[in-house]
């Protein structure tokens, strides 16, 4: 037996052991549990990838046996899998968590299908997490795509899930519909890091990055403004170079917060407008943060006032102007707070340049919002669709029925939800009045049990409209 | 008196908080024979299961827990089924969620061809009016091989029954008053998915009628003893009987 092969043994036989752990509980989670189409293709990719594992490590000790350099080979490649299989792990068990029992299953179907239709991102997928932090994220893809194609170079029988983008939901939030509207933002995170990465010579994406040039060059005037644009960096100094690398980060952070805003504006309306406004109030934001830049974050107000802006062009803002909800008047209470007030603090507390903010509020804001309008021309709702049938879907609602439909214009999932959520803001209590005993209209548990309901309801006229434009379409075009 | 077919459709028309509207949605139907019959409109199997739940104690009580306590949920999305075992019976729900009218009741049936399969959908197929919500399925297969159940597949049958005679008919819809069913504590209102049981305690539901004292039985008192449950104050029972006879 060669020097050192019992170590290498044992340490492939708990790799051996680990692996094939983690393939078994995948399969026994699709055994028992139904998940929306992603999680089923990425389980099945964990398990192909464990039974390659498995099956590489025989062969190599095998080989091993045989020579003994091969066991520096085996060691490394053991290093690889287990680097790589420590990623996927975190995501496993929260994927295994994410089953249609509790995810709104119906909101990330048409998420997806919405995905579909922006430019460059045809055949993506959405893998849904649960977590325990009470806050919505996009967990960054592109390393784990950069191990996984490293793997595919080992293990060729299992390849990584094209376009996947992994969502994570706080578990608590699982089976409530209208605050999971906050995925779409995510979701932009996804799209922004899977179209920036793949394809940054993208049209779009350079007019965006000369805007950003444009306001590192505001923000650092006068004297970045003299040295060409390719060779700044060279001309600076080590302190220079250091805050403009700072601040370039910093831009990119808060590019990445309004575009992923804007998008899930243009995808769903102003509904995201009304579940991100719920979230930070669960979130006990505090007016003062409302203005408050920080490095990761640009301030809430500066956020809504460019979901103000994007409402206005779209023509949704006329369609929600007049609604007596307090999420409403706080929109725009926070949108017309001028530029002025707004403040910035570094991680540090210390006041970050106001030269920044400003550029980033005047210069760059205005390319993100082109940039998005760009990407998902194929994918806007029709304003016009939810103007005519808002008040059916809402009559629906207080006649304590399920919205119906029956017709192309009543089966718009995006006008459904933007109807729901303002009948949900503003007129749960005529149905409490309506269908409860007298003197319980202000009884806090039967508020809360109409919300769920009108939830519920919401989330089962998004599913029948999913069913039924299924069945027109095949009445029209035949079994596909 | 059943409702026929034109008198069901005509009723599915207009203002959706019409008293006397009848909702079904959503109803998927190339042309009015493919659902319904003169007498009856047909109902699919929605994707939402409630199945027993093996039981951590040697009975069940129908109490007010008893919503969460007998229960598993299932979801099996469209295309994919459900094996129902021999012998068993579990909860589904329709896929359309319905509203009657305030004057009309309604039945649901199993559909012929599904009953048999030796597959009984409802015992207790009684629908108040104004009853809104997916119908709530009690589905036993009495047969004695399992049975696969998939949903969207057309599984019962409603048949709608107007309620009261001919004056009651004339009184105009406005004038109808909501009835007591339209509120939402008295009834399962507005479900989506199937539902357990409501219960009161039984000793609430018994003292309406005057009865005060009412025994129960608490898990704490039972005792598992060679493999079987026991009930902990029979077996003090027994133990001071024994303990008497063996006096002098």
């Amino acid at each position: 037996m060669p020097t050192g092969l019992v170590d290498v043994l044992h340490d492939a036989s708990v790799l051996h052991r680990f692996v094939d752990f983690i393939g078994e509980y995948c399969r026994q989670q699709t055994r028992s549990q139904t998940y929306v189409g992603s999680a089923a293709v990425f389980f099945r990719y964990v398990e192909q990838l464990a039974a390659g594992i498995q099956d590489e490590l025989r062969r190599e000790i095998e080989r091993a046996t045989k020579r003994t350099p091969r066991l520096a080979t085996l060691r490394r490649n053991m290093r690889t899998y287990r680097g790589y299989l420590r990623l996927l792990h975190a995501l496993i068990k929260p994927a295994a968590d994410a089953h249609s029992l509790t995810i709104p299953g119906p909101l990330v179907d048409l998420a997806s299908q919405q995905l579909q239709k922006v430019a460059g991102m045809a055949n993506s997928r959405l893998l849904i997490l649960l977590t325990p932090e009470f806050m919505y994220f996009q967990r960054p893809h592109t390393d784990i795509k950069s191990q996984a194609r490293e793997i595919e170079g080992f293990i060729p029988s299992a390849s990584f899930p094209p376009k996947l983008g992994f969502i994570e939901i706080p578990y608590s939030q699982g089976p409530s519909f209208f605050t999971n509207l906050a995925i779409y933002h995510e979701i932009g995170h996804f799209v922004y890091e899977e179209l920036s990465h793949r394809n940054p010579s993208h049209r779009a994406f350079k007019a965006l990055a000369s805007a950003k040039e444009r306001c590192l060059n505001k923000a650092f005037s006068p004297r970045a403004s003299k040295v060409p644009a390719g060779t700044r960096n060279a001309g600076q100094t080590g302190s220079n170079r250091q805050a403009f690398a700072l601040a370039e980060k910093i831009l990119e952070n808060w590019t990445q917060e309004i575009f992923c805003d804007l998008f899930a504006l243009r995808l769903i309306g102003p509904a995201f407008s009304f579940a991100l406004i719920e979230m930070i109030g669960m979130l006990g934001v505090s007016r003062t943060q409302c203005v408050t830049f920080n490095t990761d974050h640009p301030a809430p107000a500066c956020r809504f006032a460019e979901h103000v802006k994007l409402l206005r062009d779209d023509e949704w803002w006329k369609e929600i102007e007049d609604l007596q909800a307090e999420q409403r008047q706080f929109l725009q209470e926070l949108a017309n707070i001028p530029i002025g007030r707004y403040e910035f603090f570094m991680d540090d507390s210390r006041r970050g340049p106001r030269r920044l903010l400003n550029a980033f509020v005047t210069d760059l804001a205005p390319a993100i919002k082109d940039l998005v309008c760009q990407l998902t021309t194929r994918a806007v709702p029709s304003v016009e669709r939810f103007r005519r049938v808002r008040h059916d879907i809402q009559k629906a609602f207080r006649a304590g029925v399920v919205p119906l439909t029956d017709t192309p214009d009543r089966r718009d999932p995006v006008c459904i939800i933007n109807a729901a959520f303002c009948f949900y803001l503003t007129a749960v209590t005529e149905v409490v009045k309506r269908f409860e005993e007298p003197g319980h209209e202000n009884d806090v548990a039967l508020h809360s049990k109409w919300k769920n309901r009108v939830e519920m309801w919401t989330m089962k006229a998004i599913e029948d409209s999913q069913v039924m434009q299924r069945y027109k379409d095949v009445q029209r075009y035949g079994p596909f | 008196m059943v409702l026929s077919k034109r008198e069901i459709l005509t009723r599915m028309k207009g203002e959706i908080d019409r008293p006397g509207r009848l909702v079904i949605t959503p109803l998927l139907y190339k042309d009015e024979d493919d659902v319904f019959d003169a007498d009856s409109v047909d109902l699919r199997l929605g994707c939402h299961f409630l199945l027993p739940k093996a039981l951590d104690q040697p009975f069940f009580s129908p109490d007010k827990t008893s919503i969460n306590s007998l229960y598993v949920r299932a979801h099996i999305p469209l295309g994919h089924f459900l094996v129902v075992p021999a012998h068993q019976t579990i909860l589904g729900a329709t896929l359309e969620f319905i509203k009657l009218p305030n004057n009309v009741s309604g039945q649901v049936l199993t559909k012929s061809s599904v009953a048999r399969t030796f597959i009984v959908v409802e015992t207790a197929p009684w629908i108040h009016p104004e009853y809104r919500g997916c119908l709530t399925l009690e589905i036993a297969n009495v047969s004695n091989t399992p049975v696969l159940l998939y949903p969207g597949r057309r599984t019962c049958q409603l048949i709608l029954m107007s309620v009261g005679g001919p004056d009651d008919e004339q009184q105009s819809e406005a004038a109808v008053v909501h009835s007591v069913s339209a509120k939402s504590g008295t009834t399962y209102f507005g479900p989506v998915y199937p539902e357990g049981p409501k219960f009161k305690d039984p000793q609430d539901d018994l003292l309406d009628i005057g009865v005060t004292r009412v025994s129960t039985l608490r898990r704490s008192e039972l005792r598992r003893q060679k493999g079987c449950w026991t009930d902990e104050a029979c077996v003090q029972q027994e133990s001071r009987r024994a303990r008497r006879a063996r006096l002098p």
